[in-house]
């Protein structure tokens, strides 16, 4: 009887406890684990897709960027509305603006999202690569330039992922050798590229050009902006004849798109992740406040345009109406009614308020569908007349011809001037053909007007976002030497 | 307790004289004293051997015993009494009902201990204290109970959680403490009926480090009731109704109070006055639209019972709740179905299992949130109809894109979960030589959630957040099961004066589940319940990019060792050691394991020698305890780098999906580990009478689970990425605990029993390595930032913003500033430069208090008069604040009734800032909406009456009572709000008023039947 009662008390606890080894708790992850990835074209195309994806957020970048400018006022609900973006407005912004820490953290996240197929490019091959690859290094110029555009110098990695940890050890790049890396990938892109996709939102070699035309343009390299953006003027491209059809819906990929953000309305959103969402959040932000009416659906009125934008336009100008919402004159006009937010001026950028007719999926402020025009062919065209016209040998009639195409169709007269004051008209013309599409800032800093033109702009101060100083630098997460690495694990 | 030793004493010399006495046969009878009724089950066992017997259903028993021996008779619920056989062969015995606290056996994981020989901060609530709460879920009967345990509601409506902290938060992570019902984990509580509940121990310190890497935040054990052996069929019922009131309306201006401060804010920016004629009556009180009275009622039906080899208990109860806000809207109802069951196979092998079978609906409204229903409510213009001349919801124009017409919302509100749920257990024990008992223990639960979510077509009015263009239903089925398998050893054994007992065991634990989600948009027909998704006319699988690899689905598990030696020497000198080694999958194959060590002393001063008998100090224990515990509370798999992130873009105007990194990896992540140690003493004084219990513990917690930010180069804030889990913090927490009893009869017919806690509490960041040296959460107004933040030197979740200093009472004191860069004028609020650069800017923000309260107390009160019962219990909660945050800052909304103190020329108030619909710095975030949320209340009034048994037993009825009862009496508190009581819990962003559905209060009426 003992010798039982031993062994079943001893079978009863060991039976299990032998059954049970460590391997019990080697469970693999359901998801596949990132590092044994890219096995089939599929695989690419996948991660494409993740790369494209943070060209959602970029929606930030182009309403923060046009009110940086003297285009619009921060507006809102309220003086103390996303304090990060009034902040811009006045600038004011300082250390902890979480709106440029989202543009800097959603750009880094669309680098090192290209950087992921980069990293692995060679591991498969398969016939139409080249594609895929050159699009990834498109998107990788794209957000870099971003980066650079917004905060100059910014830590650079080429074909391969910053990982955690590396934030300790990273620093700043100057920003030449980003443009640098920026002008490689865009010249390897357009090699790549197909001169249309037969997907439509894929970039292809034009809009490699384009971009690659504007890069240089932000580094006075005019000779090959010229160059490179001729290349680009000759693609499959033409400006549409109604300008008011461009950014309606129907005219979404037209003949003069060069490379478009594709958005949608299908799939919710919330607050708690605007960069998660697939619409065009700045849509909804822009839009009328309590709006009762045709056509548009309400906002929540930011990116106000000011008088002086609106006076920018000269008479005749088709383009104003189009660009400039001029809600008391619409309201009287289609017996609407909406509110106001703080800095009204009676204007909305309308080239970017919310439309009636989508599927206003919820939250349906954060999920419109329109897609951004990134690179229109009247942007190269007039980056073209003003790259001929500013190249050491100035080609004046060229930069007229591009120049003239875009007023023509705008209803304004040809001008027939050169030199600098073809370099002003340029610029003017410009400013009130992308009024709204977030470039105006950019420009002013570029070529040296941003202090005169922007309240509270400080020459030497303002050119970039954050700081350059490296209490700064701590402060975008560059490093962390003064935490004590040793205790981040 | 001396008698124990003493006891064990005498056996001692007993045994040796053992061999001279001749044995001879007892017999007798055990009775109730009171009653004079016969116990059956009762255990007589001859003390220092294994010898015993126990009662029949008659009472009687029989035993063979030696002139000398020292019988021990013991039975649940009864005081234990021991008698010396002397030459009689006849022993009648009176138990008295009612248990010392020192016999009360204390579950201690995996094992029980006399509570007199607990080293362990532990702490045990048991049925009774429940009954007298009648609490809906166990949470509430936690609350002022148990020194250190602070439970906060998460909301008042109906089925709605609570949040258990035991001893502080100790992490910026989950701070849930481990609960298990029976040995199975339970993460919702919301499905245990707490009439089904025999006790609850409560693990504080250390000596939760039975439970290694999951004991961090403490452990919660509960067990339900069970039958006892040889005793006959027993039925009771229960059952009470209730109803339901808000506690508080807030006062918000009338409709002319409304017009003129409308009209005043808007001249004050320029703009003209909207009400030509402000004398507009009193207009709509949204609240009592929203408000209304609910039901409760319960009922519960027990059996228990128990033969020679056998015991069991059932239990069947139905809950159904309204909710005050939305009624049927916020409805719950659960029913519950519990079988309890052991049985002696052999002598030495018993099983035991257990079954718990739960169904519950939960109705659910948008609460604590912006536009929420009682922000809603508070924000509401009321010059507005609820209905108007059309009969139509009216619309909440010109009040922000957030707040519409609360009782529309309700109206269109369409979101239930059901919740089917199993929990079952099956144990054998088997015991084996002398001293050794080998125990398998599986306990297993599934869960079936299905939520139902349909949003009509609605327009609540322009630009409104909240409308629906195209409907939509929303189906979720998701899968909850796990299991953990328990196998353990024990052996005990008594050398001389030396008490051992050891145990070593293994338990292997494993939840896995399934998410299901489907959104159906365009149904045919808009009323709730007529169309079904298969009507949509289109479907999307929100589980479709989960789906291709399984992710779907989820399976963690743990593989643990433990083992625990406790000694005591003549039951004087006690300790106990416990090492256990925990094996988890949400950890790396570089930090899989951890191990996990602690112990405890104590000393029972009142069993020396010096400590003579005497009536003043009864029982004296002094304890320490030291250990080290873990957390693992975090996401799974963060160790690896894996394809779990978001990639949707739009293709040919068609959205596709891709692949792309999840979560940032951090490989060398691990366990955070808290160092707890624990001082206390155990006292009893005067007669037994008083009982009082004093700990002072420090916990720090080291390698804190963080999910820091951090820089941003490294991409985690791409949709479906996060920063990475990084053992990044320290936190601190210190406190004294006070625990007073006492319990005596004034009378014969007066009885009182009355207990006083108290708990301090200080919590501290010592360090947070995050990118700026904080962590930040939770949220203020619209659009502005985080109010609250992690930082050493500072509690955790601290309140951070401008300090107040009165209001500008003139353009002088506004040009002499500081002033921010938002336009300033006479009558706005004057911020502190901290930094004394003559600006107001983002540097000038300090800590404006904690959500942490200081101290906690609890109090409770009961006393039997004759057949008349009465119990009463009282919690305060001093030292924490709160932030007000459910005005909405529109113009157009309505207001506290506060602003009719408002600031309107120089020196009228230097407390409210002046009304402007222009632009003012008011709205920042600042003192002025942090609020003292110090509170104390009466948490349950509770009289009943007996009826006396001898009028009732002729009807079959053993016992019946009846009793009213008031939970949630009344709340005294300076706080505005409508409930300081509740919280969100998020260790950062937690004690953020949004508008909390109040906790009710509920007036019921009950009975308890006996058969």
């Amino acid at each position: 009887m003992k010798k039982i009662n031993i062994l079943l008390g001893a079978l009863s606890t060991l039976l299990f406890v032998t059954a049970c080894s460590d391997e019990f708790i080697d469970v693999p992850s359901r998801n596949e684990n990132s590092e044994e990835f890219f096995n089939s074209q599929e695989d690419y195309e996948d991660a494409l897709i993740g790369a494209y994806d943070l060209l959602h957020a970029t929606y930030l970048n182009v309403m923060l960027g046009e009110i940086a400018s003297d285009n619009t006022l921060a507006g809102g609900e309220s003086a103390t509305d996303v304090p990060g973006i009034q902040q811009v407005d006045d600038m004011i912004h300082g250390t902890t603006n979480q709106q440029l820490r989202d543009i800097w953290g959603w750009m880094f996240a669309g680098v090192n999202r290209a950087n992921y197929i980069l990293e692995f490019q060679d591991k498969t091959s398969f016939s139409g690569k080249d594609n895929i690859i050159g699009q990834a290094k498109f998107l990788r110029a794209y957000y870099y330039f971003e980066l650079v555009k917004w905060f100059g110098d910014v830590p650079l990695a080429v074909d391969e992922r910053l990982q955690f940890g590396d934030q300790f050890i990273v620093d700043r790049t100057p920003k030449a050798q980003v443009y640098a890396q920026i002008e490689a990938d865009l010249i390897a892109a357009a090699a790549a590229l197909p001169a249309t996709q037969s997907v439509v939102g894929q970039a292809t070699r034009g809009a490699a050009q384009s971009l690659l035309g504007k890069v240089y343009l932000y580094q006075d390299k005019f000779e090959d902006a010229a160059t490179v953006l001729e290349n680009a003027v000759n693609g499959p491209y033409s400006l549409v004849a109604d300008y008011a059809s461009i950014f309606e819906h129907a005219g979404e990929n037209g003949p003069g798109s060069v490379f478009e953000v594709q958005y949608t309305d299908v799939e919710g959103a919330g607050f708690d992740c605007l960069q998660c969402s697939e619409g065009n959040v700045a849509v909804g932000f822009n839009g009328i406040r309590q709006y009762n009416g045709p056509v548009f659906d309400s906002g929540f009125s930011f990116n106000v345009p000011t008088q002086e934008v609106v006076d920018a336009f000269e008479n005749g100008d088709i383009r104003k109406d189009v660009a400039i919402l001029d809600i008391e004159a619409w309201n009287t006009a289609n017996g609407s009614s909406s509110g106001e937010g703080y800095e009204h001026t009676g204007y909305f950028n309308r080239k970017y308020i919310a439309r009636k007719g989508d599927l206003n999926t919820g939250d349906q402020n954060l999920t419109n569908p329109n897609n951004y025009r990134a690179i229109r062919y009247a942007d190269v065209l007039l980056m073209a007349a003003e790259a001929n016209n500013r190249k050491p040998s100035a080609n004046d009639a060229q930069a007229l011809i591009y120049l003239n195409q875009v007023r023509q169709r705008a209803g304004l007269a040809a001008l027939n001037v050169t030199g600098a004051a073809l370099t002003e008209a340029i610029y003017q013309e410009r400013r009130v053909e992308l009024v709204g599409e977030g470039h105006h800032f950019f420009d002013l800093v570029r070529t040296g007007r941003a202090a005169q033109e922007i309240d509270g702009f400080v020459a030497g101060k303002h050119e970039v976002f954050l700081f350059r100083k490296s209490k700064s630098i701590l402060l975008v997460g560059v490093g962390h030497k003064t935490q004590g690495t040793n205790l981040i694990i | 307790m001396k008698t124990n030793v003493k006891r064990i004493f005498t056996v001692a010399l007993l045994l040796v004289s053992n061999l001279i006495l001749a044995q001879q046969d007892i017999k007798g009878t055990v009775v109730e004293k009171d009653t004079g009724e016969p116990l059956p089950g009762v255990t007589i066992v001859i003390s220092g051997t294994d010898k015993g017997a126990s009662t029949d259903f008659d009472g009687n028993f029989s035993i063979a015993a030696n002139e000398g021996d020292q019988l021990v008779i013991s039975y649940l619920g009864f005081e234990t009494q021991e008698i010396t056989v002397g030459d009689e062969t006849t022993i009648n015995i009176e138990l008295v009902e009612g248990q010392s606290q020192l016999d009360e056996v204390v579950i201690v994981g995996y094992g029980t201990q006399a509570k007199k020989e607990v080293t362990g901060a532990v702490a045990v609530i048991g049925a009774e204290s429940i009954e007298k709460l009648n609490p809906v879920r166990i949470e509430q009967a936690l609350q002022g109970q148990v020194a250190g345990v602070n439970i906060t509601a998460s909301s008042g409506a109906p089925g709605a959680g609570s949040n258990i902290r035991i001893r502080g938060v100790s992490t910026n992570g989950d701070n849930r403490p481990l609960i298990l019902v029976d040995g199975n984990v339970i993460e919702d509580l919301s499905v245990i009926n707490p009439k089904d509940i025999e006790n609850i121990n409560v693990l504080k310190d250390a000596s939760a480090g039975i439970y290694g890497v999951r004991a961090a935040n403490g452990v919660i054990l509960v067990t339900t009731k069970g039958g006892r052996k040889n005793t006959p069929l027993n039925i009771s019922f229960d059952s009470y109704v209730g109803v339901q009131n808000t506690t508080k309306r807030l006062g918000v201006l009338n409709a002319t109070e409304y017009a003129y401060i409308i009209n005043e804010s808007q001249v004050a920016a320029g703009n003209n006055a909207p009400f030509a004629d402000a004398n507009l009556g009193s207009g709509t009180n949204w609240q009592n639209q929203v408000f209304q009275e609910a039901l409760i009622s319960d009922q519960n039906i027990s059996a228990t019972g128990g033969t020679e080899k056998s015991s069991y208990g059932f239990g069947l109860g139905y809950l159904y709740q309204d909710g005050i806000v939305g009624g049927e809207k916020s409805n719950f109802n659960r029913i519950t179905a519990r079988g309890n069951y052991t049985l002696d196979i052999l002598d030495n092998l018993q099983l035991k299992s257990t079954a718990i079978y739960t169904r519950s609906n939960q109705d659910r409204l948008a609460e604590n949130a912006l536009g929420s229903v009682l922000f809603n409510a508070l924000n509401m213009n009321p010059t507005l109809p609820v209905v108007d001349s059309n009969g139509a919801y009216s619309l909440a124009e010109g009040l922000g894109a957030e707040v519409i017409n609360p009782v529309a919302q309700i109206a269109n509100s369409y979101d239930q979960a059901l919740v089917n749920k199993i929990s079952a257990t099956l144990g054998l024990e088997y015991r084996f030589l002398n001293g050794f008992s080998a125990q398998s223990r599986f306990q297993y639960n599934h869960a079936d959630v299905d939520t139902e979510i349909f949003k009509p077509v609605v327009n609540y009015g322009s630009g409104k957040v909240f409308n629906i263009s195209r409907n939509e239903l929303i189906e979720n089925s998701d899968n909850f099961q796990d299991y953990t398998w328990d196998s353990f050893l024990t052996y005990e054994k008594s050398i001389s004066d030396h008490n051992i007992k050891v145990l070593v065991g293994q338990s292997v634990f494993k939840t896995f589940g399934t998410f299901e989600s489907f959104t159906g948009f365009g149904l045919p027909s808009n009323v709730y319940g007529e169309s079904s998704l298969a009507d949509a006319t289109e479907i999307v699988d929100n589980q479709e990019a989960n789906k291709e690899n399984g992710a779907n689905t989820f399976d963690v598990r743990l593989l643990s060792y433990f083992s625990r030696l406790q000694y005591n020497y003549k039951g004087k000198y006690l300790l106990s050691a416990v090492v256990r080694r925990d094996g988890s999958t949400r950890f790396g194959p570089n930090n899989r394991f951890g191990i996990f060590p602690s112990g405890s002393l104590g000393w029972v001063v009142s069993e020396e020698d010096f400590f003579s008998d005497n009536n003043f100090v009864n029982f004296l224990k002094f304890r320490a305890s030291h250990g080290i515990i873990g957390n693992d509370r975090i996401p799974d798999y963060r160790f690896v780098s894996t394809l779990a992130g978001e990639a949707t873009y739009v293709v040919n105007e068609e959205r596709v999906l891709g692949k792309a990194e999840g979560a940032l990896a951090n490989p060398d992540i691990k366990w955070e580990s808290q160092i707890s140690s624990n001082i206390g003493l155990d006292a009893n004084l005067f007669n037994n009478a008083v009982n009082l219990s004093v700990d002072y513990f420090v916990k720090r917690t080291e390698d804190l689970l963080l999910s820091a930010q951090v820089s941003g180069i490294l991409g985690s804030t791409a949709p479906g990425s996060s920063a990475p889990t990084i053992n990044a913090g320290d936190v601190e927490n210190r406190g004294l605990e006070v625990l007073i009893g006492y319990q005596g009869n004034i009378t014969d017919d007066l009885s009182i029993n009355t207990s006083f806690n108290f708990a301090t509490l200080e919590n501290e960041v010592l360090f947070v390595a995050s990118e700026n040296g904080f962590e930040q959460g939770g949220g203020f107004g619209v659009g502005l930032e985080p109010p609250a933040r992690m930082e050493a030197g500072h509690p955790i979740g601290y309140f951070y913003g401008y300090e107040t200093n009165g209001v500008f009472q003139n353009q002088t004191e506004v040009n002499n500033g500081p002033t921010t860069n938002i336009d300033t004028a006479p009558g706005d609020l004057r911020f502190v430069d901290q930094d004394g650069n003559g600006v107001i800017d983002l540097d000038d923000r300090v800590n404006l208090g904690d959500p942490i309260p200081d101290v906690t107390m609890g109090f409770n009160l009961g006393f039997n008069y004759k057949n008349f019962d009465f119990s009463s219990a009282t919690f305060a909660s001093i030292g924490n604040e709160i932030v007000r945050n459910y005005e909405r800052n529109q113009p157009f909304v309505n207001r506290r009734a506060a602003v009719l103190d408002r600031w309107v020329g120089p020196n009228s108030t230097t407390t409210d800032h002046r009304l402007t619909a222009g632009a003012n710095p008011n709205a920042l975030f600042s003192d002025y909406f942090v609020e003292d949320g110090s509170y104390v209340r009466i948490q349950n009034i509770q009289a009943g009456y007996t009826f006396p048994a001898e009028r009732t037993e002729n009807l079959g009825i053993k016992k019946l009572r009846i009793y009213g009862s008031v939970n949630n009496v009344y709340t005294f508190t300076k706080y505005s709000g409508f409930d300081p009581s509740a919280s969100n819990g998020a260790p950062i962003g937690g004690g953020i008023d949004l508008g909390f559905y109040p906790v009710p209060r509920t007036i019921m009426a009950g009975l308890n039947l006996t058969f």
